[in-house]
């Protein structure tokens, strides 16, 4: 059955008709993704943080002057004294049990090197870049992983609760081409985002150098170490942005992605690390560190399931270098991030 | 060419532990070329997964043969996306962003100019409230930036579900002129899904109708109005009670109004009016009005649908109209 109406027919192709091109898709995008008031706020605040923990450092380190050492060197060595007195009283204990002698029992004597020294009783430390530099890019990577997946994740997850991502069908509507576009939309940002974050904690360690740190040559192929920690941070914040997409995508929701990601961190590694430690080398939060960390991670573990020797029993070694853990979280986010957009692909969207 | 072709369209929804859901059941659609077409149905009869399919949202069963402005769907439907407006259920927009921006991010994938969206702003009467975030804005302005961005490609084909949803009586009569108004221009053909009868029998040239996913009956409005038509007639007469008994006796089916007035008789299945004139005036009584009654669209929705209030309700409910002319 049919409708008929008598009307001048259009023609099958209209110059004027506008055409979804990639790269109009590609630009709202990424204007639709600096729109994002959440995502400006949360940028904001995570430079507001290093502005505030450089103002912290500037407040609680500094180089210690001449009678800060002295008196931190004459605390130090009266704690040494206390302790040698401690040792006296202790070899001349009658209750020593038999056949212990007196240098087992009580231990050798306390030196000044073994407490660390007078740094351990100043009350200010200056800012040592050489020492805190690498350490630093790590816990920013860390941080910026975090930020980046909660980034991904209300990306995507914000789309799927106000269906805007379906209204945007009605313009561009072949799916990958939707997807592919955020996923790589969000890419970029994510690698802006953790170039950002590199580069505050950057220029925090040198306004702390300059103003409160140690003012000694920094040790060769510093510059090269930390970068590379930096380079693999950033690296590390986009699996991470992707792997929060990627969840929001599949279950449609960014606070359920959250939540997924909570449990898996906080009970999943937890119980897998306590009951089967051999799996721990193939944790995400493992490869993370594994990925980021200088040299990779040696991880120490006690296998239950090991052959039994006449000997002690020693922890297995297993190193998680670079390598394992980028193809491992490359893995791990190809089939995540493949998963959502292939389910996008297929499924019905009311 | 059609604007929309669909022949042999099912689909069914798999339901967990349940026997799947059929929201379509073999459908056939045909619009053509220009104007406004009319969609209705009851509640759950297939509108909206109608519409989704053919906007490629949701897969129909199987291969069945779907055109859009002569282009398959979905395969299709990249080549022709462009020159299709759509408007489906609720509008879906970003609550944080304004009105304009969210106009302005969808011309950006499509390649529409910014100029374009202050038109459509201006279309729907936006343009003084577009800096306010969508979320602030009521339901009717809403719906009215849902009808700006189903504008903005200035589409050939425009479709549009219950687009008067929240809107007050002033925007629904701006909303179905515009549709008039894109229905006449020769350029645009306009789907109208809506729940309110009145509503597509203002303002479309066309209807189809659709119950259990299934079109039951299509046409020129006025020709689906006749199909419902019962060939009743309302006849006014100086003493009711003696020409209805004249009736009666020439084998007419007579009843009185609901309000009987003692001066107007209903008279059914009537096949040839003049017979009553006949009839009456061979026993001395003279007609002062004989009127056929045309159903309105819900009575005729109601009858083709096989609503069972509808068997029962009496004619009356017709709107009186000369014959072959509209209510």
């Amino acid at each position: 059955m049919s409708a008929v109406t008598e009307r001048p027919a259009a023609t099958p192709t209209d110059p004027a008709t506008p055409a979804p091109r990639l790269g109009g898709l590609l630009r709202a995008e990424l204007h639709r993704f600096r729109s994002r008031r959440f995502i400006q706020v949360l940028v904001g605040l995570t430079l507001m943080g290093f502005v505030l923990a450089t103002v912290i450092g500037l407040l609680n380190l500094g180089a210690p002057s001449a009678s800060d050492l002295a008196a931190a060197r004459a605390e130090a060595e009266q704690f040494v004294a206390e302790q040698e007195d401690f040792r006296e009283q202790c070899l001349q204990d009658p209750g020593r049990p038999d056949g212990v002698s007196a240098e087992e029992y009580c231990g050798p004597p306390l030196t000044l090197e073994d407490i660390g020294g007078e740094a351990s009783f100043l009350d200010t430390e200056p800012f040592d870049l050489a020492g805190s530099a690498t350490d630093g890019a790590l816990a920013v990577a860390a941080l910026s992983a975090a930020l980046a997946f909660l980034i991904g994740a209300t990306w995507i997850g914000a789309e799927w609760s106000t269906r805007s991502i379906v209204a945007l069908l009605f313009w561009v509507p072949r799916r990958m081409t939707v997807i592919g576009t955020k996923v790589g939309v969000l890419v970029l940002a994510a690698a802006l985002f953790g170039v950002l974050t590199q580069a505050a904690w950057l220029a925090m360690a040198g306004v702390l150098r300059a103003f409160v740190g140690v003012d000694e040559a920094l040790p060769d192929g510093f510059w090269s170490t930390l970068l590379q920690t930096q380079g693999r941070g950033v690296l590390l914040t986009v699996f991470a942005a992707l792997l929060g997409f990627g969840l929001a995508n599949l279950v449609r929701n960014t606070g359920a992605a959250l939540g997924i990601a909570f449990v898996y961190v906080v009970v999943v590694e937890t119980a897998v690390r306590a009951l089967r430690p051999r799996w721990d080398p193939f944790l995400l939060t493992t490869n993370a560190l594994g990925l980021v960390q200088d040299g990779g991670l040696t991880l120490q573990y006690w296998d239950d399931q090991a052959p039994v020797t006449d000997g002690p029993q020693l922890p297995v070694e297993y190193f998680v270098g670079h390598l394992q853990a980028g193809l491992l979280l490359t893995a791990v986010t190809v089939v995540v991030v493949g998963a959502g957009a292939v389910l996008f692909s297929r499924r019905d969207l009311h | 060419m059609p604007a929309v072709q669909m022949t042999g369209v099912s689909k069914s929804y798999r339901r967990r532990g349940r026997p799947p859901q059929k929201a379509l059941d073999d459908l056939d659609l045909l619009v053509e070329n220009g104007g406004v077409h009319g969609f209705l149905g009851p509640n759950g009869s297939g509108k909206t997964t109608t519409i989704r399919v053919l906007l490629g949202l949701v897969s129909a069963d199987g291969a069945p043969d779907i055109r859009l402005l002569d282009r398959p769907v979905p395969a299709g439907l990249p080549d022709v996306i462009g020159a299709v407006g759509a408007l489906v259920e609720t509008p879906l927009f970003f609550p944080g962003f304004s009105g304009r921006l969210n106009l302005q991010l969808l011309a950006e994938a499509a390649g529409v100019s910014r100029a374009r969206v202050e038109e459509c702003l201006e279309i729907v009467d936006l343009t003084d409230r577009a800096r306010d975030r969508f979320k602030g804005y009521s339901l009717g302005m809403k719906q009215r930036l849902g009808i700006a961005a189903a504008l903005l490609k200035s589409p050939r084909l425009l479709v549009l579900d219950e687009p008067s949803n929240g809107l007050d009586p002033a925007g629904i009569r701006d909303v179905r002129e515009l549709i008039r108004r894109l229905g006449r221009d020769g350029r645009t053909t306009v789907l109208l899904s809506s729940h309110l009868l009145a509503e597509i029998q203002q303002v479309c040239d066309s209807v189809s109708i659709l119950a259990r996913g299934r079109c039951v009956a299509a046409g020129p409005v006025a020709d689906v109005l006749a199909r419902g038509s019962t060939g009743d007639v309302r006849i006014r007469v100086p003493d009711a009670g003696a020409a209805a008994a004249v009736l009666a006796g020439a084998g007419f089916a007579v009843s009185p109004p609901e309000v009987p007035d003692g001066r107007t008789l209903l008279v059914h299945r009537v096949s040839a009016p003049g017979e009553i004139t006949r009839a009456l005036a061979r026993q001395d009584h003279f007609l002062e009005e004989l009127t056929p009654l045309t159903p309105d669209l819900e009575s005729a929705f109601l009858a083709i649908t096989g609503d069972p209030a509808s068997a029962e309700a009496p004619p009356a409910g017709g709107v009186p109209t000369a014959p072959g002319g509209r209510a």
